[in-house]
């Protein structure tokens, strides 16, 4: 369905995304990533709004940039506020279905379906200038499926919605996920997470990972996590963890603090309690990387940034093994 | 037939947007515009029919059709980007073409709509007995005027879209008004040119111009002048739809 080969965009000399190759089968799929990571430019691409500078974007086997059969099947809710304070949300719907070439009856009922269908039902008629943000966030949505696309691309469509239309929100895009495809972007993990949505990690316009929940745990497994220490005797328990064969990168921070790199972070754990015990060294605090899925992808993040694999010590080797993969 | 019901649905909104009270407002006031410097004149001098149909040549198809467009076509794509409307219009099958004409039939509408009772207020002010002939003559002038024109910003506001109004305003002095005056063959691509050599026409001026100033109008029926006229606001709204569909806009604000 979405099927990025080696796609570069550039602005200049400022890269928006950078040889992106991945392969996105129908079904819904998150795209996660920082501000500024790349995504819109990616959802840009994949809407036909950008056309990339190298490499090849193909949505349904074709060209998206000015290709109007693609167009006709692709619902995007842009992440930019609806400054269109005039109009109703009925007239807006309406005139963006009318622009697909529907007649305006029939544009008007394709409105009024997806209008209820957001929740909107009765701020239809009242002028967007009057309506909350995340009323405003429905309307958006409202137009994107409106025409019933094939594909809904949704960038950071959880911005401004309180916790009761998030969660109808969150609804209505998995139950449109069961029979259609579905794109959704944003910066937060838990959104993703609560659409049951296969995952990219997009971080400085590359592709850092892609896989399920699961696999993106387990890709995170298998890279160095940090420990923390906090101990009177730092140099003594730097000697311990390196004997132990379990460590990547050792630094020391400050008079107390050790900070250890390892890919086996549990039983490095222990073992530095074990040799606490026996050798009566004082910890002071020991923590460990955050194993939620957001700190998964805070993981992933500083990975990208050669950040927290101890610094002196090589950087990491990139998460290679799943960026780039097809998912189903 | 579908292309054709996105631009009717184009040009139906933006007319909804100028009924707003603040541009109706405006417009109002460009309309009365022409009809206060007739009656100024009027008091300082006497006005025969020459001098009236010199007075709104200069201000009707020229000044309040020139004003109308510029604040109706200029910001085609700039609005739509600074309303956060243009992503939802340009991922459409056609949006990016059906906003382009759509807003050009809107502005054409809007501008002569204004032109034309700027028109008729500043035929009542003359009150000129042996006016009359005059107001299909204009009326006639003001529609090509606002299709020529119209066009014609549609490439500034396509190309530069953030400094569409002043890049519209230069082309209007460089093309029209330096180009359209030149005794050569640049000026056949004007609408001036168009204009004024209709205007003369029809008002039988062509024997009572001087050598000099023949050379700044064409002598070819009035239905060639208007045939130019359309001719050249289709090569410029073709050039501009190229334009459109192949501009790309950097997200302001990357999620």
């Amino acid at each position: 369905m979405i099927d990025l080969e080696h796609a570069t965009k550039l602005y200049g000399t400022v890269i928006g995304v950078n040889d992106l190759t991945v392969v996105l089968g129908a079904g819904a799929h998150g795209l996660l990533g920082p501000n500024g990571a790349g995504k819109t430019t990616l959802l840009g691409l994949v809407t036909g709004q950008l056309r990339p500078t190298m490499g090849r974007v193909m949505i349904f086997g074709e060209r998206p940039f000015g290709n109007p059969r693609v167009l006709a099947r692709i619902g995007y809710c842009p992440a930019a506020d609806l400054l269109e304070r005039g109009a109703t949300p009925r007239e807006w719907v309406s005139y963006l279905v009318r622009i697909n070439g529907v007649i305006a009856p029939a544009a008007g009922k394709a409105a009024a379906m997806a209008i209820d269908r957001v929740g909107l039902g009765e701020a239809a008629d009242r002028p967007l200038m009057t309506l909350s943000k995340g009323m405003r966030q429905r309307t958006k949505l409202a137009g994107a499926i409106a025409h019933d696309p094939d594909l809904l691309v949704l960038d950071e469509p959880f911005v401004g919605l309180d916790p009761v239309a998030r969660h109808d929100l969150v609804v209505l895009v998995r139950e449109w996920a069961v029979h259609r495809s579905l794109l959704v972007a944003s910066h937060l993990l838990h959104e993703i997470e609560a659409l049951d949505a296969g995952l990219a990690v997009i971080l400085g316009g590359r592709l850092v990972a892609s896989g399920d929940v699961e696999e993106i745990h387990a890709l995170v497994e298998t890279m160095p996590a940090e420990i923390r220490v906090e101990s009177a005797s730092p140099r003594r328990l730097a000697e311990i963890a390196c004997s132990s064969g379990l460590v990547d990168s050792l630094r020391f921070d400050g008079h107390a603090g050790l900070a250890i790199g390892t890919r086996r972070p549990r039983e490095l754990v222990a073992m530095l309690g074990r040799a606490a015990v026996a050798e009566g060294i004082v910890i002071l605090a020991l923590s460990a990387g955050d194993r939620s899925l957001e700190g998964v992808f805070d993981r992933l993040v500083q990975l990208h940034r050669g950040i927290g694999s101890g610094s002196g010590g090589p950087r990491p080797p990139a998460p290679a093994g799943l960026a780039g993969e097809s998912l189903p | 037939m579908n292309a054709l019901r996105g631009i009717i649905a184009v040009a139906g909104f933006q007319i909804r947007r100028l009924l707003a009270p603040q541009r109706i407002a405006l417009a109002l006031v460009g309309a009365a515009f022409p009809a206060a410097v007739i009656l100024a004149v009027r008091r300082v001098a006497d006005l025969n029919l020459d001098v009236l149909a010199l007075l709104l040549y200069a201000l009707v198809p020229e000044a309040v059709c020139m004003l109308g467009l510029l604040v109706t076509m200029c910001p085609v794509v700039a609005d739509e980007l600074e309303r956060g409307t243009w992503q939802h219009v340009a991922v459409r099958p056609g949006g990016r073409r059906s906003l382009l004409l759509g807003t050009f039939l809107a502005a054409v509408a809007w501008s002569s709509l204004v032109a034309l009772l700027a028109l008729a207020l500043a035929l009542a002010a003359a009150g000129l007995p042996d006016s009359g002939p005059l107001a299909p003559m204009f009326a006639v002038l003001v529609l090509v005027s606002c299709v020529g024109r119209a066009a014609l910003f549609s490439l500034p506001a396509v190309i530069v879209p953030k400094r569409a109004l002043v890049a519209s305003v230069a082309v209007a002095f460089v093309v029209e008004y330096l180009a359209g005056f030149l005794p050569a063959v640049i000026n056949q691509l004007t609408v001036s040119l168009r204009l004024r050599s209709l205007l003369v026409r029809w008002m039988g001026w062509e024997r009572k111009l001087p050598p000099e100033l023949s050379l700044i109008i064409d002598t070819q029926p009035p239905w060639v002048q208007i045939v130019a006229v359309v001719a050249l606001a289709s090569v410029f709204l073709f050039a501009a739809s190229i334009i459109l569909a192949g501009r790309q806009f950097p997200p302001a604000e990357e999620s």
